[in-house]
């Protein structure tokens, strides 16, 4: 009977002690930035220059992530002001260390700001990663993956190809989301000022993640046994040129030279012949070799769905690889079409079902023509100005704003010429690899 | 060991008296209007809030009932020394009163709400009005899409929005609801609403307000790991021109297809 008490107790002490002992005790330790790989494969025998490296960016982006430091000349708020916990007194924000919550009367007193490093930890963390490597404990289970920041590459951006995304294109992000997508709209969960932090946060991981990737890309064709390799000077070089380029953003927003077209039945009809190539006066573009002839997203220069389907949703999401191996063991010509099938990131990428009318960047009219002038980043999309005049971009967009609503526009349509039937893009050897060729070539 | 039945006892005290607290507390009473706590803003909730006040205190008449006995018996017959357990096959009188008691409480509550039911949920119950929008529940947000100026569904003038619905004050509002992946739960708490999205159904769904003011939309069906960040902004506008005001602007900003900054800097 005593020991039995005795195990009571204990169940009545614990369930006492629960709400007080909530605690980070089983985390396996404190968050830490996750590295680069090639940092460890490809400085086995560079020991010297891998430790510049870490020390690096240690020194001007902070050890750990609880422990932030902002480069100057970043334009990010200075010292890292709203990054982390910092404490708001009054108007201005004092503290660099986290001060506890202390009761409140007046805005004079400490409050506690949970900064964008808190909010994203709270927020996006879970999918993102502590690193914005889009390696957090949900990513796994989502298709299209999380972002990656470290690359400095933003999908959907009022600016030009390759250039990076301006603050309000990574807040329309953020309020409203990427629909089609697992990234859900935060307008209704966090307020305006939480919203800016959280950007800073994220062009801060960016920041960090592509001067990491510079600096291994410096230190890889740096001599080991050279003092002066990756010096200060050097290393502030860098992060200053990564840097720039977040500032240079803002100024290279494309903004149409031309309003919209009317959306007419003349100009949607228009959009159409482009879409399918069909126009006899100026350039090409070759929607339907990605986008396929009735835009569902099977195009012939992407590998077949069924074999997408196969890979990404046939089973378990981490073993993606082996269903990878499998293909290229049983069907070579479609594992061609699958390495063509990727992103940046390397992650599998399918082209949009235009009839849905699920725009990832949005669906105002603007949106849909910085898609199609400028293409999505990281991407297959290509950018289309100035081959396109902005005139035939603006009667693509209307076809495209369109189509869910009238399925009939393209009953029947075939892609011209020799392009085969998407269906059997997987089989159709002789011809898929020209097509390859023609749907990068000509777009 | 006797005195584990005062434990016992002060745990069911603790839960009566917290009760007997909640209707004098405007943070654990049920949801209300911010101005009058006792006033509930939508048309069927005073008819809700009866069913919940009915259902805690034939639950409350019970829970007191059964702790009484339990305390009692606890504090009377504690283990003691040399007593042996006694077995017993069991009672088939009791077990037929036990069982039919609580049937017949619910047979009642079945029967007693039927018509709050048909008033809320069956579909010519129904305000004849044009519906407000078609909500989708997906994870983890509310997409809304609302009809826009022509008054109807799925035409090239809809305007989508997520996790912000607006309606007028003192009207009818009608929406569809859906889902796109799992059970979500479409739940506005100061109006008594609470309706499961359901995937593969169109669940027209009405309620009303007569206060203006802001909400909240969250979702009531555990859906998965981001349950917690399915919420919306709920708008009551005072009037049907303003309602209409905030639609246009909405609509403006749907159909940009300049920046209006830079087409001022090339204007100069």
């Amino acid at each position: 009977m005593r020991p039995r008490l005795c195990r009571m107790w204990v169940v009545w002490a614990g369930a006492a002690l629960l709400p007080a002992g909530c605690s980070d005790a089983f985390n396996a330790g404190p968050p830490r930035y996750v590295e680069q790989e090639r940092l460890t494969t490809d400085f086995k025998d560079k020991p010297v220059l891998q430790g510049k490296v870490r020390a690096a960016l240690a020194k001007h982006f902070g050890d750990a992530p609880n422990e932030i430091k902002v480069p100057e000349g970043s334009g990010l708020p200075l010292g890292g002001a709203y990054l982390a916990n910092y404490v708001k007194q009054g108007d201005a924000v004092k503290s660099i260390a986290y001060v506890p919550a202390t009761p409140t009367s007046g805005s004079s007193d400490p409050q506690p700001v949970e900064g964008g490093y808190g909010l994203y930890r709270k927020h996006c963390l879970h999918c993102h990663g502590v690193s914005g490597a889009g390696d957090g404990p949900t990513s796994s289970f989502l298709y299209p993956r999380p972002r990656d920041y470290r690359k400095g590459l933003f999908k959907f951006t009022s600016t030009p190809t390759g250039a990076k995304p301006t603050r309000s294109d990574l807040r329309k992000t953020i309020e409203y989301g990427l629909h089609g997508t697992s990234m859900p709209a935060f307008e209704a969960l966090m307020s305006k000022a939480e919203i800016e932090q959280v950007i800073d946060y994220v062009i801060f991981l960016s920041l960090r993640g592509e001067s990491e990737l510079s600096l291994i890309d410096e230190a890889s064709t740096s001599d080991e046994k050279d003092p002066e390799a990756l010096s200060e000077d050097v290393v502030k070089d860098i992060i200053q040129s990564v840097a720039k380029k977040w500032q240079a953003a803002e100024s290279l927003v494309m903004n149409p030279p031309t309003p919209r077209v009317e959306p007419t039945h003349a100009s949607v009809m228009r959009g159409r012949e482009l879409f399918l190539g069909l126009n006899k006066t100026g350039n090409k573009v070759e929607c339907a070799g990605c986008h396929g002839p009735q835009a569902v997203g099977n195009g012939p220069t992407f590998v077949a769905q069924e074999v997408f389907n196969h890979i990404v949703f046939g089973g378990n999401p981490s073993a993606m690889p082996e269903r990878v191996a499998e293909l290229e063991k049983s069907d070579p010509k479609a594992y061609e079409l699958w390495k063509t099938s990727l992103d940046e990131w390397g992650n599998p990428l399918r082209p949009a079902n235009l009839n849905r009318g699920i725009y990832k960047g949005g669906r105002r009219p603007l949106d849909i023509y910085w898609r199609i002038a400028k293409g999505i980043n990281g991407a297959k999309m290509p950018s289309h100005f100035p081959t396109l005049e902005p005139d035939k971009i603006w009667d693509l967009v209307n076809f495209v704003l369109e189509l869910p609503y009238e399925p009939k526009l393209l009953e029947g349509a075939k892609l011209p010429e020799a392009l085969p039937a998407a269906k059997t893009a997987g089989n159709a050897a002789p011809t898929a690899s020209e097509s390859i060729a023609r749907g990068q070539g000509g777009l | 060991m006797r005195n584990w039945s005062l434990l016992f006892a002060a745990a069911a005290v603790a839960s009566v008296l917290a009760f007997v607290y909640a209707p004098f507390s405007q943070e654990w009473w049920l949801p209300n209007a911010s101005d009058n706590y006792w006033h509930v803003a939508s048309s069927y909730g005073n008819q809700i809030d009866h069913l919940f006040i009915l259902i805690l205190i034939i639950t409350g008449v019970v829970f007191i009932g059964t702790q009484v006995v339990f305390v009692y018996a606890a504090h009377k017959f504690p283990d003691a020394p040399g007593r042996v357990a006694k077995y017993i096959h069991g009672s088939q009188r009791l077990e037929v009163i036990w069982t039919i008691i609580p049937a017949a409480i619910l047979v009642f509550i079945a029967l007693y709400q039927m018509g709050t039911w048909a008033d809320i949920k069956f579909r010519s119950a129904m305000p004849k009005v044009q519906p407000l929008a078609e909500i989708t529940g997906r994870q983890f947000q509310w997409m809304m899409r609302y009809p826009g100026p022509d008054g109807r569904l799925h035409t090239d003038d809809d305007l989508f929005l997520v996790n912000d619905l607006h309606f007028v004050k003192g009207k009818p509002t009608l929406i569809y609801l859906r889902s796109a992946d799992v059970l979500h739960s479409f739940y506005l708490p100061e109006l008594r609403l609470k309706q499961d999205a359901v995937p593969g159904l169109t669940i027209p769904v009405w309620f009303d307000s007569d206060r203006a003011g802001k909400l909240e939309l969250v979702c009531a069906e555990l859906c998965g790991w981001g349950h917690y960040k399915m919420r919306g902004n709920v708008t009551i506008h005072d009037t049907q021109a303003e309602f209409d005001e905030w639609m246009t602007g909405k609509m403006r900003e749907q159909s940009v297809d300049q920046l209006v900054s830079a087409q001022g800097s090339k204007g100069n």
